[in-house]
């Protein structure tokens, strides 16, 4: 029978047959049959390189063991993982990486969720061979700030020295030495810069690289863990809050293929104490000059009593780090009930958003001919985890042009007009630049011209959805001349009171010069929020709420991709900030009757439909063009 | 201390010459070694400007190759071959030997700044004449312990006699004290 051209492969493991495509690894292939093949050096994201050993495997007709992780699949293919043979070399192997190693289980911060520990378990020799006195080397060497490395409990697994090169492409970690004497170190042992470190304790298959904020902190197994979306930036990467007794102790990654490519940055990772909790504190109304403590229901009827002697002269300022929910409630309390149109989300000067901003998703970047990053470190700064998106898409061939935002010529002149798909990326105080750009490619390149803008805050691009605006109503509606001031007309703008709400101090409203003297004249500014600012001392009723990491709702991220995050930490005696809104607007005379988050979130879903997006943590598309 | 601008230039010529500039990092940390007698960080990190690599990666290939010295030496060098072969014939013994007739251990220099020596190299090729060492780029085989204190005599002389090793190796003016590097203890 002639052979018959596929690009599928079919082989046997373990005497199952399976079938995958062609370039299959045996370690993939395997575990698409849910055969478990231990490994160290392996990692999905990285090109094999077969260090380690772990991994090895019989393959019929083949001599020797092979490595499971660098061994492609090939037709007929007799592939053998628990044989005695298989068994005795895992053993070995086992033995070999634990010669010097200092098993100091007890005081390392990978027990318990470690793959040497738990495969040495599950693999390996009950005791050492090795009767000689084991080899030392550096503990603790500070590699930053952020991370230490210790260099007995490394097994040389090349994975950190990997992520350096293939995915955040520093170089900056690298093998020193060799043989036995081979360290982990950075150049001239100088401080690490990355700012993608983190990571490297995620992917490191021991403790030798370790996070110093989670130090001695926890044991994996007294962790609850929450799944939930970072606070720090729009690019809405997937987080998992790890908590101890009620406090955060770290914020790990979790997955998320088309945003955050299973990777944080470390300014996200590492802004978890801005989210811990001081002590418990009540609402307080300021009477005779000084704030007094006072229950919810004097704080809620003292509110909604001094906005109705506002009138319509009230503005209000969301947080772009609020969830949708909180924002719906919020833009309702001010246009339905107060009846005012000043809303704000943002903190200066941006163009107007729509719809097209969103045209190029996150992952489509790697599928772009050319990208244009206008505003080059600064729109990284704006969003880090986009750099490894970027970086990635460059190994795979997309050209990455990054160029000022006044340069926006010299991508013009530098993209052939053969191009297929190109992307602008900009921050949203760069966004005028990015659209003028893409009009003059758009003549020029037969391809199509997308952009994707940068917004504020976890979820600047929901208040914009939204309608914290103050010319813009939900779902980008016009106001027909029913538009309010924004937040840089307010002083002077005649408004009486000022309601702002913020659950994160890394997205506040943090006065301006001029808007410091004019809060210190305005008759009421009511503060609704998690953490003490110095917003304090002008406020007339401070509303204790929850922390981004201390609630459930929805937040939407720069490529419009609704997200839910979740309650990581407990805070009972704190009432609920959609609750507290909603007793305001009742008690100015509206007639809410919520129960919970999700029933807020059906009827944004009914007043918004593309918003039903949030069913799949999808992208909500506004046309189809988007 | 900034390379000489001929040694730049020659760096910068590497850098040409083939298809990846990795392929230039050994030719030119032995342009910088025949230059200043061994590698400081500053020059690995000169290289790595001239080549447009990270210098992590021009330390990590010339602590890689024990050819490459990364602190001040003594004039001469002197590696012992401990493979297996060599180390059939004797070579634990006469690496011994010298560690006591050099008053130094593995890897250190004499008091008197002359003599630098190791055993951190690899078969050298030259089995047949097992054990072996070599001094200064020279061969010297078939070693015994009279053989040894014949050939540390005479590195000990004030002046280098007719070495018909490379002119650097010869030349490689005295140094003051290492420079601390990072630590490995052993025990
Ligand atoms: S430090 Fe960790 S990730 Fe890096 S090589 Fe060592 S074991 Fe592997
Ligand atoms: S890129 Fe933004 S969302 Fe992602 S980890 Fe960094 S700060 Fe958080
Ligand atoms: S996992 Fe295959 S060799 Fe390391
Ligand atoms: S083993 Fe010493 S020269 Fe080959």
């Amino acid at each position: 029978m002639a052979a018959v051209q596929t690009d599928q492969v079919t082989l046997t493991i373990n005497g199952q047959s399976v079938t995958v495509p062609k370039g299959t690894l045996i370690l993939d292939a395997a575990k698409k049959i849910g055969i478990d093949i231990p490994i160290f050096c392996s990692h999905p994201k990285m090109a094999p390189v077969a260090v380690c050993r772990m991994c090895l495997v019989e393959v019929e007709k083949l001599p020797k063991l092979q490595p499971a992780c660098a061994v492609y699949v090939a037709d007929g293919m007799v592939v053998k993982t628990t044989t005695e043979q298989v068994g005795k070399y895992q053993k070995d192997v086992l033995g070999f990486l634990l010669i010097n190693h200092p098993l100091d289980c007890p005081i390392c911060d990978k027990g318990g969720e470690c793959p040497l520990q738990d495969q040495t378990y599950q693999y390996g020799p009950g005791a050492s061979r090795f009767d000689f006195p084991k080899a030392h080397f550096d503990k603790s060497v500070p590699l930053s700030d952020k991370i230490l490395l210790d260099r007995e409990r490394c097994i040389l697994c090349w994975r950190c020295t990997r992520f350096s090169e293939e995915i955040s492409g520093e170089r900056e970690l690298a093998l020193i030495q060799r043989g036995t004497n081979t360290i982990i170190g950075t150049f001239n042992d100088e401080p690490a810069q990355s700012n993608y470190q983190g990571n490297w304790t995620e992917i490191c298959p021991v403790g030798a690289l370790t996070s110093r904020q989670y130090r001695f902190i926890s044991r994996p197994w007294d962790l609850d863990r929450t799944a939930s979306i970072c606070p720090a930036c729009s690019m809405g990467c997937n987080i998992q809050i790890d908590a101890r007794s009620n406090r955060i102790g770290r914020f790990q990654s979790r997955e998320n293929v088309a945003v955050d490519d299973s990777w944080l940055c470390d300014r996200g990772r590492f802004s978890f104490p801005n989210f811990q909790r001081q002590g418990q504190e009540r609402p307080r109304v300021r009477r005779n000059g000084s704030l007094e403590e006072v229950s919810y229901e004097e704080a809620i009827a003292f509110t909604a009593d001094a906005l109705k002697h506002a009138g319509g002269q009230v503005a209000g300022w969301a947080s772009p780090a609020d969830t949708n929910e909180e924002l719906f409630l919020f833009s309702r309390l001010f246009r339905e009930v107060l009846k005012s149109a000043h809303l704000d989300h943002r903190s200066g000067v941006v163009a107007d958003a729509e719809p097209d901003d969103i045209a190029l998703p996150i992952a489509d970047i790697e599928r772009c001919d050319q990208v244009v990053v206008l505003g080059g470190q600064g729109v990284i700064d704006a969003a880090p985890v986009l750099h490894l998106r970027l970086f990635k898409s460059e190994r795979k061939g997309v050209k990455i042009l990054k160029v000022g935002v006044t340069e926006g010529k010299r991508a013009l002149d530098a993209i052939p007009a053969e191009a297929q798909a190109i992307g602008i990326l900009a921050t949203e105080a760069d966004k005028q630049a990015a659209v003028d750009l893409q009009a003059k490619l758009a003549k020029k390149v037969k391809g199509s011209v997308r952009r994707l803008i940068v917004t504020t805050g976890p979820n600047g691009r929901g208040a914009k959805d939204l309608g914290i605006l103050p010319h813009q109503g939900p779902g980008y509606a016009s106001l027909n001349g029913r538009a309010g001031r924004g937040r840089l007309q307010w002083p002077g703008a005649g408004v009486k009171g000022l309601y702002v709400h913020e659950s994160s101090p890394l997205h506040g409203f943090v006065p301006s010069d001029a808007e410091s003297m004019w809060l210190s004249t305005l008759p009421l500014v009511v503060f609704h929020r998690f953490k003490a600012s110095p917003l304090d001392e002008v406020a007339h009723v401070i509303l204790p709420g929850h922390a981004f990491t201390e609630k459930y709702g929805t937040v939407t991220n720069m490529e419009g991709r609704v997200q839910r995050i979740r309650r990581g930490i407990d805070a009972e005696w704190v009432r609920e900030d959609w609750r507290v809104l909603q007793q305001v607007a009742n008690a100015l005379g509206a007639s809410w009757a919520y129960e919970s988050v999700e029933e807020i979130t059906g009827d944004l879903v009914r007043e918004l439909p593309p918003y039903a997006a949030v069913n799949q943590e999808a992208r909500v598309l506004w046309s189809e063009s988007t | 201390m900034p390379l000489a601008k001929s040694t730049a230039d020659h760096i910068k010529d590497l850098a040409q010459r083939y298809p990846s500039k990795q392929s230039a990092i050994i030719p030119a940390l032995w342009a910088v070694q025949h230059e200043q007698g061994y590698v400081t960080p500053e020059a690995m990190a000169e290289i790595a400007e001239h080549l447009g690599l990270p210098a992590s990666l021009i330390e990590a290939t010339a602590s890689f190759y024990s050819m490459f010295l990364t602190k001040p030496e003594g004039r001469h060098e002197v590696v012992i071959c401990v493979n297996a072969p060599c180390m059939l014939r004797g070579a634990d013994e006469m690496t011994a030997y010298l560690g006591r007739a050099l008053g130094v251990r593995d890897g250190g220099t004499t008091a008197d700044g002359a003599i630098t020596w190791h055993s951190t190299i690899e078969c050298l090729g030259a089995c047949g004449g097992a054990p072996m060492m070599q001094v200064d780029h020279q061969f010297e085989e078939n070693l015994t312990e009279e053989r040894i204190d014949a050939i540390i005599e005479r590195l000990r002389q004030p002046v280098a006699v007719a070495a018909p090793a490379p002119a650097a190796a010869s030349e490689r003016p005295k140094r003051k004290a290492p420079a601390p590097r990072r630590t490995r203890s052993e025990s």
